[in-house]
């Protein structure tokens, strides 16, 4: 998750970093009370890239061309996005710029440190001058000096450059940051040290646990933060809009794959489902269930325990110091019976979704690889029998007028005998299972027929 | 290493729902769960595996531990982890996914200098098919064989397994390393140990588009490893866009860096990037999962001419 510029420049401020004095503009309005002295100037606050060329960053004198500017910057789209918050800074005048930045590197698997005296809007070209020091082991104030002195600083500037860099890995480990960079550090005529611009990226897996970015993030904006739902197991991405097909899948990899496949027989995809880790992050009270499970591999042979009760409500009582493991048995079946009837209902309503949604109208064939221990072919066969017989099932039949058909991608060990009962007990619902992957590309394909076939 | 039907296995945070659920399938395959630890757990059973409060505690009632599969929360994992190799544990497979990737830079550093095996985090783990499974791969997939596999992803990994098994090729190990930012193991240890490894005669190895790991894994394959490798790239068709830890900039330099060092104008981390270095070392690679087992048995019939007399 990327932070706007000046919440970057909120965590600046709070370790030290020096950064000009700048007040939050929400509305044009707001520049009439604005306390910094002219000329100031006035930057979208958006995260797409390029502002500068678009024309969102804007230099005024007075408060007439400040309003007036401010207008067109809140109208103006950089790739795409429109700003909420205009940031309005003071001018400075910089003799140089440095660029500095700090990052994990996956090659290394450690943090890394970024420096060139080549900064400012030189950077890209000069993109073979950025220095680099790799955090080998825990950090020390001595690897800042090492990139200043490989970025070719001399006198005070190389302590009063790593203790910038020092800040910003301060910010890096504390925050769980992906990156940190200035772009440009402002260096006065005196040496004096500014950060013009600052990025900050947050590591999104870490978010949650830092309250701190959590209220920054989503501080004075009347939205709730967009974080990432974690309620469903399921993840949509949209891919093509006018796509007919609609694709399935556990795990991001597989459902590249099965992307590839259709993509090399030309077809094109309105959007994936992925599955992700197919079992929920908590248990809950009425998970623990012992049953057999609704499906079992026949080369599975385990001893069940059975109890009825979750250890909580039960109130089980801790064993006694002295014996050395009395068995009571956690009450836990092979397969949890209630964590499989959860995601067959995620699934169910996560297509029912997608099908129902106005963003997806093409669609006339859903295709379905779903590989794992917990929800099997069966599972998925009763997920989509199920939403087909639901009322909430739609046809797409405003504009296609066909019935949305479901490739199921059948992958089970159990003998063929099932398969076939299965697809004579569908009877004549529109759900085809198929063993091979190939083949349930090129069935699903073969379902979904141009439009204008009609 | 000891991986093997006889390595004694813990698993932390047994009582978090995928430690339960998968706990029992991984004694079902043969492997020997000897204890669980779930803090305040301590004292009770899942099925017939003793669970404990810590890591010492277990080691005091059964004896030492050669391996621990993870699947503690991900703001929890480091800690685990720690008290492991603390206690140590010298293998670790981590299961768990979202783990920040701080935590993991952390880890390793310490693993490093205890010479501690990791891996994932976010995988499936390995599987030695009929001896024993540590972590959430699908048994009813695989089946015993020659051909060693080593992958990024879970489903998928199943998907080539499934692949291989249904054409008579069955797997000697098969390992995920995961496709977080930061990982325990790489592709190049994984090559260099299925190298070695004896009932390894082929290996697989089965990428996906994003970081640089399938191109390291070409240039060492062409330098270090001598038994065939075939390839599988995942993603060819998707546009990966930036990467997390990049700006503009850092995303130029890095694509500057690239096409100085490597032979490939290609931008890092692109599916393009990935097959012009496999291709560069001539290593075969599947445009679709069904061509792999094609691709293994030419290797196979190679490997069986090689070895016949002059």
């Amino acid at each position: 998750m990327e932070l706007l510029e000046y919440q970057a420049k909120a965590l600046f401020s709070e370790i030290g970093i020096p950064i000009l004095p700048s007040q939050r503009i929400d509305n044009p309005r707001d520049l009439k009370g604005l306390k910094i002295p002219y000329p100031v100037v006035l930057k979208s606050q958006v995260r797409t890239g390029g502002r500068g060329k678009a024309g969102g960053v804007r230099f005024v004198a007075n408060t007439i061309d400040a309003v007036a500017a401010a207008q067109t910057i809140f109208h103006l789209p950089i790739l795409g996005e429109y700003p909420d918050v205009i940031l309005a800074e003071a001018k400075y005048d910089a003799e140089r710029e440095f660029y500095l930045a700090v990052m994990l590197s996956r090659s290394v698997s450690r943090p890394v440190l970024l420096g060139s005296q080549h900064g400012g809007l030189r950077v890209e070209a000069a993109a073979d001058e950025i220095q680099q020091v790799v955090v080998e082991y825990d950090f020390s104030p001595f690897y800042a000096r090492r990139l200043a002195i490989k970025m070719g600083l001399t006198g005070t500037l190389i302590e009063t450059v790593s203790d910038i860099v020092e800040k910003m890995f301060h910010l890096f480990v504390t925050y769980d940051l992906d990156l940190v960079e200035i772009n440009p550090l402002a260096v006065s005529v005196n040496g004096g040290l500014m950060a013009l611009d600052g990025k900050v990226t947050v590591n999104d897996d870490a978010l949650e646990r830092h309250p701190h970015l959590i209220n920054l993030l989503s501080g004075g904006h009347g939205s709730p933060l967009d974080m990432p739902k974690r309620e469903s197991p399921f993840k949509l991405k949209a891919l093509q809009p006018n796509g007919q097909i609609a694709v399935v899948c556990s795990g991001s990899g597989l459902t590249m794959a099965t992307l590839d496949l259709l993509s090399q027989h030309g077809a094109e995809s309105a959007c994936c489902l992925t599955l992700g880790r197919s079992v929920p992050t908590a248990l809950s009270n009425t998970d623990v269930i012992p049953t057999q499970g609704s499906t079992t591999s026949t080369s599975l042979n385990t001893t069940l325990t059975n109890g009825s009760s979750p250890l909580t409500e039960l109130g089980v009582n801790p064993p006694d110091p002295g014996s050395s493991h009395p068995a009571i048995p956690v009450p836990m079946p092979l397969v949890m019976t209630n964590v499989v009837n959860q995601l067959v209902e995620h699934l169910r309503q996560s297509i029912l979704d997608i099908l129902q949604s106005g963003d997806y109208r093409y669609i006339t064939v859903v295709l379905v690889n779903i590989l794992g221990s917990v929800i099997t072919s069966q599972d998925v066969v009763q997920a989509i029998a199920d939403l087909c017989n639901s009322n909430g099932f739609k046809t797409n039949g405003a504009h296609t007028g066909r019935t949305t058909k479901f490739v199921i991608r059948w992958a089970s060990s159990q003998p063929p005998e099932v398969k076939a009962e299965l697809q004579i007990q569908l009877g004549d619902l529109p759900i085809y299972l198929v063993d091979d992957l190939d083949e349930a590309v090129t069935k699903t394909i073969a379902l979904a027929q141009p439009l204008t076939d009609l | 290493m000891n991986l093997s039907a006889d390595s004694k296995v813990l698993l932390q945070g047994v009582m978090e729902p995928l430690g339960a659920t998968y706990g029992p399938i991984m004694r079902a395959c043969g492997t020997q769960v000897v204890a669980g630890v779930s803090p305040g757990y301590g004292g009770h059973c899942l099925g017939d595996i003793p669970i404990f409060d810590l890591v010492e505690q277990a080691i005091a009632a059964i004896g030492s531990i050669d391996t621990t599969v993870i699947f503690v929360e991900p703001y929890l994992a480091l800690d685990a982890a720690l008290e492991a190799i603390t206690m140590g544990i010298r293998q670790l497979v981590i299961v768990t996914e979202g783990i920040p990737p701080l935590d993991m830079v952390q880890l390793l550093r310490v693993a490093e200098a205890t010479e501690t095996l990791v891996v994932g985090p976010n995988c499936p783990g390995i599987i030695i098919p009929g001896q024993l499974m540590l972590g959430t791969h699908p048994p009813e997939f695989y089946t015993p064989g020659c051909v060693g596999l080593i992958s990024r992803s879970s489903s998928l990994t199943y998907e080539v397994a499934l692949e291989l098994s249904q054409a008579g090729l069955g797997q000697s190990i098969s390992i995920g390393i995961g496709s977080d930012a930061i990982i325990g193991s790489s592709f190049p240890q994984w090559l260099q140990i299925l190298d070695e490894d004896d009932r390894t005669e082929v290996i697989v190895l089965v990428g996906e588009v994003g970081g640089d790991g399938e191109e390291a894994a070409a240039r060492y394959i062409a330098e270090a490893i001598d038994k065939p490798v075939v390839a599988y790239i995942a993603g060819r068709t998707v546009s990966i866009g930036k990467q997390a830890s990049q700006s503009d900039t850092l995303m130029v330099m890095s694509q500057r860096l690239e096409s100085k060092t490597g032979k490939t104008r290609a931008e890092l981390g692109t599916a393009e990037s990935k097959l012009a270095a496999l291709k560069h070392a001539r290593i075969p690679t599947a445009r679709r999962p069904s061509e792999i087992p094609a691709l293994v048995k030419k290797a196979l019939k190679s490997l069986e001419k090689q070895s016949e007399p002059v």
